[in-house]
C-alpha cells in the first residue's frame, strides 16, 4: 500500500466513514486511493472553508471525529477559518491536506504555502510528513491526539510525492492505558456543603467529555440553580425548573443576577470566556469557585480558584453525585430565590400575539421551540439570530444546539448543518441564519442539492448587519457604518436556483405556517423571514462591562424618551 | 512610548525540551509571544533526538501561566523555571 491508502487504512481502523474534502493537484493520491475504496464516503463541498465547517458540524452532532480534505496552497488557506473555529471550540478534527512534492517545497512552487507555519496558533498539533512509512504511526497519534483530555483539530501535510510512495512499516495500535485518575473530592465537596447559594456554571466541556448524562444526574440531584455558557445550553435540560439559562453578555437577567449573589460557584467544563463572565473584576464577587477542566492550563487562567479538579468528568460527577445523594445540600431558600428570578427575569415577553404585525426575531424563534421536534439539531450562524436562538429556543441536549461560540465565525450555520445532516441521515436539522452569514458560504445549497440533504434553512432577514448596527446604535452614537445589506439577492429566487423550495412570510401570523409547511415538506427546504431593520438584541451588557449593568429595552426606551424631551 | 520612560518587566528563566521535529522552535516561540512574552536570549542544543532550549523571557503575565500552556504542547517533554524571577528595567 502507499502512503495515500494508509490514510484510508487508518480511517478503516478507527471507523471513520464519513469525510468532506475537496481535490486538486498534489492531494490527487489520496482521491485515487479513494476510488476503490468501499467504506469511506466523500462528501464534495463547493469550497474547502464549507469542507471545514461540515466537519466540524458533524464532530459537534455525532462526537466523532470530524475529518476534511484539501490540496495545497489556497485548498489548505481556505481551510484555515473551519479549522479555527474547531480549535476554539475544541472541537475533534483531522485535517489532511497534500503538499507540493518534498524535492519542491522551499522553492515558491505553484499552488505551495508553508500550512505548517501559517497553522501552528489553530491546531492542536500538526505533522509535516517527510517519509511514508511515517504515516501509520503519524495517523494513530493524530487521531488519538485530536480526541483525547481537551479536544481539537490536528493537521497532517503531507507532500505529494508522500502520498505515491510504497509503506513498509505498520501501525503501533497499542492503546496508551490512561493515566487519569479521579482526584481527591473531600475539600469540593465540604465546600458545597458548607455553601448557601451555591452555583452550577457549565460550559461545553459537559459535551466534549460525552459526559451529558452524569452532569444531568448531578443537576437533579444537587438541585442547584444552573447558569450555562453559548456552548452549554442544553447541559442542564428544558424542564430543569433550576435551569436559569444562559449568562453573559445577551444573557438573562435571572442568570446573571444569581452569579452575582451567589457564595460558591462550581464551574464544569467552561473556561470563564469574557463574553460569559463581563469584566472580571465584578464577577461573582461573593463567590468562592470550584473549577474542573480538562486543560490544566484554564484551571486559575483568569480567576483564580479555591478548589481546581482535574480528571474524569464522569467519575468527578458521579462522586459529587454520590456524596450529595447522602446528604442533600440545605439550598432551600437559594432555590426559591433563583426560582422567582426566572419567572421576572426570562425571556418570556417576547411572544407577539399580534397576528398582522411584523415578525420579530425572539417571537418567530419561541415559535420555532414550540413546533420543531424535541431532537431536532439547530445550527446557527453568527449575529443577532444566534443570541435570540440561545435565549428563546428550549433545548433539551448540548448536541442539539450547534453553535460558533469562541471563533464566532459568519457563515459556519449552512456548512454545520450539512454535516450534521450526515451525522444522522434521518434528524431534522435546521440552519437558522442571517442575511449577512447566509450569503458567506451560500455556494453549499449546491451540496444540498447534490445530496438531496433533507435539512431546512431558515433566513431572518434584516437586510443588514444587525449586531453591528445594534451596537453602532447603542455605543457608537448611532453612527451606522458600512451594515447595510438592502441590495441582498431574492433568497427565495436564490434557493430555487438550487432546485431547493422557498417560502417568504413577513407576519406574525404567517410564522406557524411557515415553520411547518417546511418541516412537513420531504427534501431541502428555505424560510426566508422578513424582520424589521431596527430590532435589537436584550438584554446587553456593553463590551468591557460588569454583568451587573445589563441594558434592557425598557431602560433603552426610557433613555430615548428623556433624550426627546431633552 | 516616551523615550524616558522606563518599564519595569518581571524576567524569567525558563528551561525547556521537546521533540526535534519540523517548526519545533516556531510552535515554542509563537506560545512565548501570543501568551505575553517577550524573549531576551535564547539558546538552543540538539541532544539526540531532543532540543534543549533555555529562554531568557520578559513579560508582566503571570508565568505559571505560560508554563502551563507550552507544557500542552505535544512534542514538549519538559518546563521548567530554573531560578526565581529578576526585576529588569529597560527603555520601554
Amino acid at each position: 500500500m502507499n502512503g495515500a491508502q494508509h490514510i484510508l487504512d487508518a480511517f478503516h481502523r478507527h471507523s471513520i466513514d464519513t469525510v468532506f474534502g475537496y481535490p486538486g493537484g498534489c492531494i490527487m493520491p489520496l482521491y485515487d486511493a479513494l476510488v476503490d475504496d468501499v467504506v469511506v464516503e466523500h462528501v464534495l463541498c463547493r469550497h474547502e472553508q464549507g469542507c471545514a465547517l461540515a466537519a466540524d458540524g458533524y464532530a459537534r452532532a455525532s462526537g466523532k471525529t470530524g475529518v476534511c480534505i484539501a490540496t495545497s496552497g489556497p485548498g489548505a488557506t481556505n481551510l484555515i477559518t473551519g479549522v479555527a473555529n474547531a480549535h476554539r471550540d475544541s472541537i475533534p478534527m483531522l485535517v489532511i491536506t497534500g503538499q507540493v512534492p518534498s524535492g519542491l517545497i522551499g522553492t515558491d512552487a505553484f499552488q505551495e504555502t508553508d500550512v505548517l507555519g501559517m497553522t501552528l496558533g489553530i491546531v492542536k498539533h500538526s505533522y509535516l510528513v517527510t517519509d511514508a512509512d511515517e504515516i501509520p504511526d503519524v495517523m494513530e497519534e493524530a487521531i488519538q491526539l485530536a480526541n483525547s483530555g481537551r479536544p481539537g483539530p490536528v493537521w497532517i501535510d503531507v507532500p505529494k510525492d508522500v502520498l505515491l510512495q510504497q509503506v513498509t512499516a505498520s501501525a503501533d495500535q497499542t492503546t496508551r492505558p490512561s493515566a487519569a485518575h479521579c482526584p481527591d473530592l473531600t475539600q469540593a465537596i465540604q465546600m458545597l456543603r458548607d455553601a448557601r447559594r451555591p452555583l452550577l456554571y457549565s460550559g461545553g466541556g459537559v459535551s466534549l467529555a460525552h459526559c451529558e448524562q452524569p452532569f444531568r444526574r448531578f443537576a437533579t440531584t444537587s438541585a442547584m440553580p444552573a447558569v450555562v455558557t453559548l456552548k452549554g445550553i442544553g447541559n442542564a435540560g428544558k424542564h430543569n425548573p433550576d435551569n436559569l439559562g444562559m449568562l453573559g453578555m445577551h444573557g438573562s437577567l435571572a442568570a446573571n443576577r444569581a452569579v452575582d449573589e451567589c457564595d460558591l460557584l462550581l464551574v464544569v467544563g467552561a473556561r470563564l470566556d469574557d463574553r460569559a463572565t463581563g469584566k472580571l473584576d465584578e464577577f461573582a464577587p461573593n463567590a468562592r469557585m470550584i473549577h474542573i477542566d480538562a486543560d490544566s492550563a484554564e484551571l486559575n487562567k483568569l480567576r483564580p480558584a479555591d478548589v481546581c479538579l482535574r480528571g474524569p468528568l464522569d467519575q468527578i460527577l458521579e462522586g459529587l453525585t454520590r456524596a450529595i445523594e447522602s446528604h442533600p445540600l440545605a439550598i432551600d431558600d437559594w432555590r426559591k430565590q433563583c426560582r422567582q428570578w426566572r419567572t421576572t427575569g426570562g425571556f418570556s415577553a417576547a411572544d407577539n400575539e399580534e397576528p398582522l404585525s411584523a415578525i420579530t426575531g425572539p417571537a418567530f424563534t419561541r415559535q420555532l421551540s414550540r413546533i420543531a421536534p424535541d431532537d431536532a439539531v439547530i445550527a446557527c450562524d453568527v449575529g443577532q439570530h444566534q443570541m435570540w436562538v440561545a435565549q428563546h429556543y428550549e433545548f433539551d441536549h448540548p448536541r442539539h444546539h450547534l453553535t460558533s461560540g469562541g471563533l464566532g465565525t459568519m457563515g459556519f450555520g449552512l456548512p454545520a448543518a450539512i454535516g450534521a445532516q450526515f451525522a444522522n441521515r434521518n434528524s431534522t436539522v435546521i440552519n437558522v441564519t442571517g442575511d449577512g452569514s447566509f450569503m458567506m458560504n451560500a455556494q453549499e445549497l449546491a451540496t444540498i442539492r447534490r445530496y438531496r440533504l433533507p435539512l431546512k434553512i431558515i433566513v431572518l432577514d434584516n437586510q443588514c448587519l444587525g449586531m453591528v448596527r445594534q451596537q453602532q446604535e447603542l455605543f457608537y452614537d448611532n453612527r451606522e457604518s458600512q451594515i447595510d445589506l438592502d441590495d441582498n439577492p431574492d433568497f427565495v429566487a436564490m434557493a430555487r436556483a438550487f432546485d431547493i423550495p422557498a417560502l417568504h412570510i413577513e407576519r406574525t401570523d404567517q410564522i406557524r405556517r411557515g415553520i411547518e409547511t417546511i418541516l412537513a415538506f420531504d427534501g431541502p427546504m428555505l424560510l426566508h423571514v422578513a424582520i424589521a431593520r431596527e430590532e435589537n438584541v436584550w438584554p446587553i451588557v456593553k463590551p468591557g462591562s460588569g454583568n451587573r449593568e445589563m441594558i434592557d429595552e425598557s431602560q433603552q426606551t426610557t433613555r430615548k424618551t428623556r433624550e426627546q424631551v431633552a | 512610548m516616551n523615550a524616558q520612560s522606563k518599564q519595569t518587566q518581571p524576567s524569567y528563566n525558563l528551561n525547556c525540551r521537546m521533540a526535534f521535529e519540523p517548526a519545533a522552535l516556531e510552535r515554542l516561540c509563537q506560545v512565548v509571544r501570543i501568551r505575553g512574552f517577550r524573549i531576551a536570549n535564547m539558546a538552543v542544543d540538539s541532544v539526540g533526538e531532543h532540543l534543549d532550549i533555555n529562554l531568557i523571557l520578559e513579560g508582566s503575565r503571570p508565568i505559571a501561566m505560560l508554563q502551563s500552556q507550552l507544557e500542552k504542547l505535544h512534542t514538549v517533554v519538559e518546563v521548567a523555571l530554573a531560578e526565581a524571577p529578576l526585576v529588569r528595567s529597560r527603555v520601554g
